[in-house]
């Protein structure tokens, strides 16, 4: 549905997004997760067309966005940053105009556009002002407007941003609903958002694509470890022999004891085993009482971090280097001049000294 | 391209602006209708209209056209068009007629000073409709001037005072014996005032009109490269 190729976005020489390629197919939910700067919405904007990429070519439904402007246009339904609406016209007037400015038939369009006002809960606030609206309907009311005509593809820049916890899970609803017979891209940095919605992430940071995953997926990578909490009442300090008990045990660690003379530990085994059957039984029989169990589970979070943090390594070590061969660069050209000072200071001596003879 | 005309014509109205506009205008023809006509007890009205287009462009112009771009750019609504399937080519020409849809309005509504004239004399109704021809190419001219300028930055004021700046030029240009002469859209109304169209006249004003609508065209299509 969306084909993205080797696309770069310069502003002089600021790079604000560098050789990024994806695809995106037909009824995907295709999330942008990336820290703010990322370019997130640079990359939302050259989809849509706003902005033209220095490089590269995105194809929508087929048809080349730069080449063929209309037509690919036709399929993009689009909700900026920052919800910028018309405040002189009223909610239905909004939604009518982006109906036509899309070039809906003057027949169904009056259908369309009660259709979408119903859809996004507009019902009650149709014939108020846009600009008096509150934030959450103002985000609404740019959301119908995407919505309006029917496109196939759906571009939401952080559609919840600014919202009451209630209007924030109306409106993933609405996502998920619109998810099963539209193609939807939206960008945000609420990580736990991406994850609820979204079929597919993309990790953008500091212009690059970091991961292109299943949530699940990326929350596997960075679970290397299979680890337990555990809580348990151990007067006999019989914790420590647990590990020879139980060969399946890498790591037995303890992280807290608590008031009610308790310890928290946590318990590595190897990949793809499950330890909390043996380790209930082993603990009964060494007569250790069980408060807690649980498995430490990865989030997006703990994925987005490292991810993220990885390649701050890697450019940290690049620029490491980079600042290394720029001192020598320096020192280079430092010499140079000092040779060409000494020169030039030579055939200023040299002048005098002529001038003075010719005296 | 309709869509835009009807948006932006209806935004006129929906904002004080298309008021203030009509208002302004109907003053300024009613001063002049009085320094002119009446003081002379002509029935000619070829100099009301041309004081009017004179002095009054110069205020009505840069109030029509500094939001047109302006405005759009800086609330950032400028995306919600520019992502939509219209060409840039019709969304400037739905600004400009939207615009030229309230000087016909005030037009329309000048009709009165000939219908006064009518009750005292006999005045000829073609001639008056030649200097409603002219009036409307040079608001043309003007507003075309005003659209560009609103298309250069998101300053609406900014906008507002090139477009008063340039029709200020044109008072004084035209009476400068020079080549700048020519850049006085003034001096593309001499004719109109006799009740005479000139192919000359008319065909400096409209492409004096095209340059600076495709000017406007050009810039807003670059915007999508440099942004």
């Amino acid at each position: 549905m969306i084909q993205v190729e080797n696309v770069t976005k310069k502003y002089g020489n600021f790079t604000a997004v560098s050789n990024i390629n994806f695809e995106i197919d037909e009824g995907e939910i295709v999330g942008f997760l990336g820290p703010n700067g990322a370019g997130k919405s640079t990359t939302m904007n050259m989809i849509t067309g706003f902005i033209e990429p220095s490089e590269g070519k995105i194809i929508v439904d087929g048809y080349d966005i730069s080449k063929k402007p209309k037509k690919a246009k036709k399929q993009i339904g689009y909700m900026p940053e920052g919800v910028p609406l018309y405040g002189d016209l009223t909610v239905k007037e909004f939604v009518t105009y982006m109906a036509e400015l899309k070039g809906c038939e003057s027949k169904s369009k009056k259908e369309k556009v009660q259709k979408v006002i119903e859809e996004t809960g507009l019902v009650d606030v149709q014939n108020k002002l846009t600009k008096n609206l509150s934030r959450g309907y103002k985000q609404r009311v740019s959301m119908a407007g995407a919505l309006v005509g029917d496109p196939k593809v759906i571009i939401l820049d952080e559609p919840t941003v600014g919202l009451d916890p209630k209007q924030v899970t109306e409106i993933r609803a609405l996502i998920k609903k619109l998810g099963k017979n539209h193609t939807v891209i939206l960008s945000s940095h609420i990580l736990s958002e991406v994850s609820q919605i979204c079929n597919r992430v993309i990790i953008i940071n500091k212009g690059k694509i970091i991961a292109i995953d299943t949530p699940e997926n990326l929350e596997k990578k960075v679970v290397g470890d299979n680890s337990i909490y555990v809580t348990v009442e151990d007067n006999e300090e019989k914790m420590k022999n647990i590990k020879e008990k139980l060969s399946q045990i890498k790591e037995v660690k303890l992280v807290s004891e608590n008031e009610d003379k308790t310890k928290k530990y946590i318990i590595t085994a190897e990949k793809d085993v499950d330890l909390r059957k043996n380790l209930f039984e082993t603990f009964a029989k060494e007569g250790i009482t069980i408060f807690e169990m649980k498995k430490a589970d990865a989030t997006l979070e703990d994925a987005f971090m490292k991810l993220i943090s990885d390649t701050q390594k890697n450019e940290d070590e690049k620029n490491v280097e980079h600042k290394e061969n720029l001192k020598k660069d320096n020192k280079k050209i430092e010499k140079e001049q000092e040779e060409s000072n000494k020169k030039t200071e030579k055939t200023k001596k040299n002048k005098s000294q002529k001038e003075e003879e010719e005296k | 391209m309709l869509a835009v005309i009807k948006k932006e014509f209806k935004s006129y109205f929906l904002s004080p602006i298309g008021y203030v506009v009509i208002g302004i205008f109907l003053f300024v023809f009613s001063v002049f209708f009085y320094l002119t006509t009446i003081q002379y007890g002509s029935v000619d009205l070829g100099s009301l209209y041309f004081y009017t287009a004179l002095y009054g462009l110069i205020i009505i112009a840069p109030i029509l056209t500094m939001r047109m771009f302006a405005e759009e750019r800086k609330s950032g609504t400028e995306q919600l068009i520019l992502t939509s399937p219209v060409s840039m080519v019709s969304v400037v020409f739905g600004k400009f007629f939207a615009a030229m849809g309230v000087i016909i309005v005030t037009l329309v509504i000048s009709f009165m000073y000939f219908f006064i004239v009518k009750y005292f004399g006999n005045p000829n109704i073609y001639t008056v409709l030649v200097h409603m021809l002219g009036f409307i190419l040079v608001s043309g001219a003007a507003i075309s001037i005003g659209m560009f300028a609103s298309s250069i930055t998101e300053n609406q004021i900014i906008a507002g005072v090139i477009t008063i700046a340039f029709l200020v030029m044109t008072l004084f240009l035209q009476d400068v014996n020079s080549i700048f002469a020519y850049a006085s859209i003034m001096n593309f109304y001499s004719d109109f005032p006799s009740g005479v169209i000139s192919l000359k006249e008319v065909l400096g004003l409209i492409s004096f009109t095209a340059m600076f609508i495709s000017f406007t065209i050009i810039v807003m299509q670059r915007r999508k490269l440099v942004k």
